[in-house]
């Protein structure tokens, strides 16, 4: 038995270094074909780049040179396009780069959407975003009917969102997949303002953290359209749904009225006490004084510590804090204003 | 003689059976990896990239620094956290009392002027002296504090750190200018579910580097080195990816991690009084999710890239070994008795079993199967059977692994492109069984020893500095 298993491990270890051994040479050759690709897309960059930067950026006439032969100058195009549209706000670029594209591109990618490697898929669904090609739109949607993976619904919830708002719309309802409030917000910043507040209609319908992501790109979006909307949601009974509001109101950044935000200063929740010591940075302190110095008592290090820097940032604010000091019997209190002051005279 | 017939029978079954038993976990691992990276092989990382650099989509880091006799890696390390692409971060360096020019070389380099600041004690640590901010960079805060070793200084960074998620990196470390926002992608992408994640180190000897930043990896000229180098591709391929999978791993490394503020705090922090203090926080937050009943995971990410030094004598590699062992062997025996305890699921089923019986237990019996073997040729011809199976069995385990790994790491990665470069590793890789394996083997062992001596004196790493090597390599 000994014998055989020896022979047999024998047999493994050959059979073994064999694969390796042929792996090897694949990696090689592969490796070869690597730097040949490579090579050619050089050459195309070195070639081409000036001329593409002519025809973009100072209307010279289209050359048939530019129209893409073969993966290598696939590649070299998209590295182009790509460095002009992270780097530039053009729009007159961006429809050029839309138009070639979908007249040269398209059909490289569609090929890539057959693929049976998921990495191909999903570059190919990447670029028909980033490069806008809006003539694949109904590929897309036969493509959404094979099996594909979650991370590849979510790119085609963004071509959705940005060619057929609505088509997205209706999908990102029925959808079965679960994403991240990250990943939504990446949905939800490329939407439109028009197509954006039509999620305020419906809200609670939604699922939590598609709400927590609405409100969270609402703020980002800063537009005054979205205060009423937002201080509407102060009233949910879902906390975490009034802390990010008061945080969306916040970034904002214009209060035009403090009632709203006076409950909050009493709140069980020290997020929300926190976010209305952030808030009242925008409104006169002649009016929002009162409930700062309740804050700057408060039990929590940082409500406590919000409620002296927004004090501070006052122009009469240090001496506030100062007559503070020097009245108050709270231990806490006085630290936070100690420090704050200090800080703000060093920087001074 | 008959008594010696029957140990050796018994001692060749019990260390065949255990090789062919750790072969099989390790293939298992293997190819769940490969299925793994082979998933994402040739994706465009830079869209995920591209799309997170936003703060918007991100959630803002502390970094953490902790220095102890630091002064020629520290100034590095902290470039190459100033050049990390990401959002929002603030760094800070903790001086442990170090006794060399640490302090003086941050103060002088960063511009680093004395601040009031008032620090929440979340965790008690020893006495913070003087807190320092930059001139320079108004996101860099300088602690010093008096010296109460690596745990303290960490717990003392969490003290004083304003955001949720915190990165603890050594103080010789390089980071990768997109390491920090691919280590927090399962954090972000899981909408706060993964509280902790670590990412992926590689040896930093040899590559070229210049104010923080790696521009040309190369294969370092020592062979110690470039066997540390296969060493932790095969760490990396064969344990990490498969057990992050299954929300099973235990250690993910201290000079690359991050960690939720707010889960860190509830576990104790980092512990002082024990050598692994990394290990020792994974698995006291597994303990703490699995006693809150919470649905939460702890994740190893592939490609983010930590690069730090790689010890390049046999005297620092061998305390190296010596200390990581006696901390592993610690952490294990100080939870024991979540060990097959069916309160901790799949930690105490899994992972447990498998860094008692391969991570730790492991260099004894295949040290053991060493001795075997040279104590076989000496006994007489019918152990010379069992010895060469051990022996092709160490050529799968040591050599085989090794040669998989390197390739695989080479087609899905390719962290060394030149060919030359490749071949000489897989040259090397062949060679591990004879001197590389054993010396290892018995380090290990040896920090077992002192674990069970209870000693814990031994030495710091003599650093050169990531951008010196060059020359000293």
């Amino acid at each position: 038995m000994i014998v055989l298993s020896i022979s047999f491990l024998l047999t493994i270890i050959a059979i073994l270094l064999l694969i390796l051994f042929f792996f090897t040479m694949y990696l090689v050759y592969q490796r070869q074909r690597e730097s040949q690709l490579k090579t050619r897309r050089d050459i195309y960059l070195h070639n081409y780049s000036q001329i593409w930067y002519d025809y973009l950026f100072h209307d010279e006439p289209f050359s048939i040179v530019l129209v893409p032969r073969g993966k290598a100058q696939v590649e070299a195009i998209e590295i182009i396009f790509s460095s002009y549209l992270k780097n530039l706000m053009n729009e007159n670029v961006k429809k050029v780069i839309k138009e070639f594209s979908n007249l040269y591109l398209k059909k490289f990618y569609e090929q890539d959407l057959l693929s049976k490697r998921w990495s191909i898929r999903m570059n190919a669904l990447y670029r028909i975003a980033d490069l806008q090609i809006d003539e694949l739109l109904d590929t897309c949607q036969q493509f959404e009917k094979t099996r594909i993976s979650e991370e590849e619904f979510f790119q085609l919830l963004k071509i959705y969102s940005l060619f057929q708002p609505d088509l997205f719309m209706d999908k990102l309802k029925d959808q079965n997949a679960h994403y991240s409030e990250s990943e939504y917000r990446r949905l939800f910043v490329l939407l439109e303002d028009d197509v954006f507040i039509r999620f305020f209609d419906d809200f609670d319908n939604w699922p939590l953290n598609i709400r927590f992501a609405v409100i969270d790109t609402a703020a980002v979006k800063r537009n005054m359209q979205y205060i009423d909307k937002l201080k509407h949601l102060l009233s949910s009974d879902i906390s975490e749904i009034k802390v990010r509001a008061l945080k969306g109101l916040y970034e904002i950044g214009v209060i035009d009225e403090i009632d709203s935000y006076v409950p909050f200063v009493t709140s069980d929740m020290w997020e929300a006490r926190l976010m209305v010591a952030k808030i009242f940075k925008h409104a006169p302190i002649t009016y929002t004084y009162a409930y700062l110095e309740q804050l700057l008592q408060d039990e929590n290090w940082w409500v406590r510590s919000q409620a002296a820097k927004t004090i501070a940032e006052d122009r009469q604010g240090l001496e506030k804090l100062q007559d503070f000091i020097e009245s108050s019997n709270d231990p806490y209190a006085i630290e936070r204003a100690q420090e704050i002051t200090a800080r703000k005279q060093e920087n001074k | 003689m008959k008594f010696l017939d029957i140990c050796m029978w018994f001692f060749g079954g019990v260390i065949l059976f255990y090789m062919l038993f750790v072969i099989t976990s390790y293939c298992t691992m293997f190819i769940i990896a490969m299925v793994d990276l082979r998933k994402r092989y040739r994706l465009d990382p830079s869209e995920y990239d591209d799309a997170h650099i936003d703060a918007f989509y991100s959630k803002p880091v502390s970094l953490l620094v902790p220095a102890y006799n630091e002064e020629v890696g520290v100034v590095d390390t902290v470039y190459s956290l100033l050049n990390l692409r990401y959002p929002q971060t603030e760094i800070i360096i903790i001086n442990d009392g170090s006794t060399d020019t640490t302090l003086q070389t941050v103060i002088e380099h960063f511009q680093m002027k004395p601040v009031n600041k008032i620090v929440q004690t979340n965790i008690p640590t020893k006495q913070v002296k003087q807190i320092y901010e930059s001139q320079i960079y108004k996101n860099c805060i300088l602690v010093d504090k008096e010296n109460g070793g690596k745990a303290d200084a960490l717990n003392v960074g969490i003290n004083v750190s304003q955001y949720p998620y915190f990165c603890s990196i050594d103080g010789d470390s390089i980071l990768d200018e997109k390491s920090l926002l691919r280590v927090m992608k399962p954090i972000i992408l899981s909408d706060g579910e993964v509280i902790a994640a670590g990412g992926n180190i590689r040896i930093a000897n040899g590559a070229k580097m210049q104010f923080g930043s790696i521009y040309e990896t190369q294969l370092p000229s020592n062979y110690l080195v470039i066997m540390q180098v296969i060493e932790y591709l095969r760490a990396f391929l064969m344990g990490r990816i498969a057990l992050s999978k299954f929300n099973l791993v235990l250690i993910i490394s201290g000079a690359f991690s991050v960690f939720s503020k707010k889960w860190a705090v509830e576990a104790g922090g980092y512990s002082t009084n024990i050598i692994g203090e990394d290990m020792e926080l994974v698995v006291n937050i597994h303990r703490l999710i699995k006693e809150k009943k919470e649905n939460k995971r702890i994740a190893f990410v592939p490609d983010p890239v930590c690069w730090t030094e790689a010890p390049q004598t046999l005297a620092v590699l061998r305390n190296q070994r010596r200390r990581w062992h006696q901390g592993l062997f610690e952490s294990l025996w100080k939870h024991k008795k979540m060990t097959l305890n069916p309160r901790y699921g799949l930690i105490g089923f899994i992972s447990f079993p498998y860094f008692w019986l391969i991570e730790c237990l492991g260099p004894i019996v295949e040290l053991g199967g060493y001795i075997y073997i040279i104590i076989a040729f000496f006994f007489g011809k019918i152990y010379y059977e069992i010895a060469v199976m051990l022996l092709l069995l160490f050529v799968i385990y040591g050599v085989i692994f090794s040669v998989a790994s390197i390739l695989f790491e080479a087609w899905s990665m390719n962290t060394y492109p030149k060919k030359r470069e490749l071949f000489r590793m897989i040259l090397l890789a062949f060679t591990e069984i004879f001197w590389y394996r054993p010396l290892t083997l018995l380090w290990r062992c040896e920090g077992l020893l002192r674990f069970i001596r209870g000693k814990s004196d031994w030495g710091n790493m003599k650093r050169v500095g990531i951008a010196e090597k060059e020359k000293s390599v």
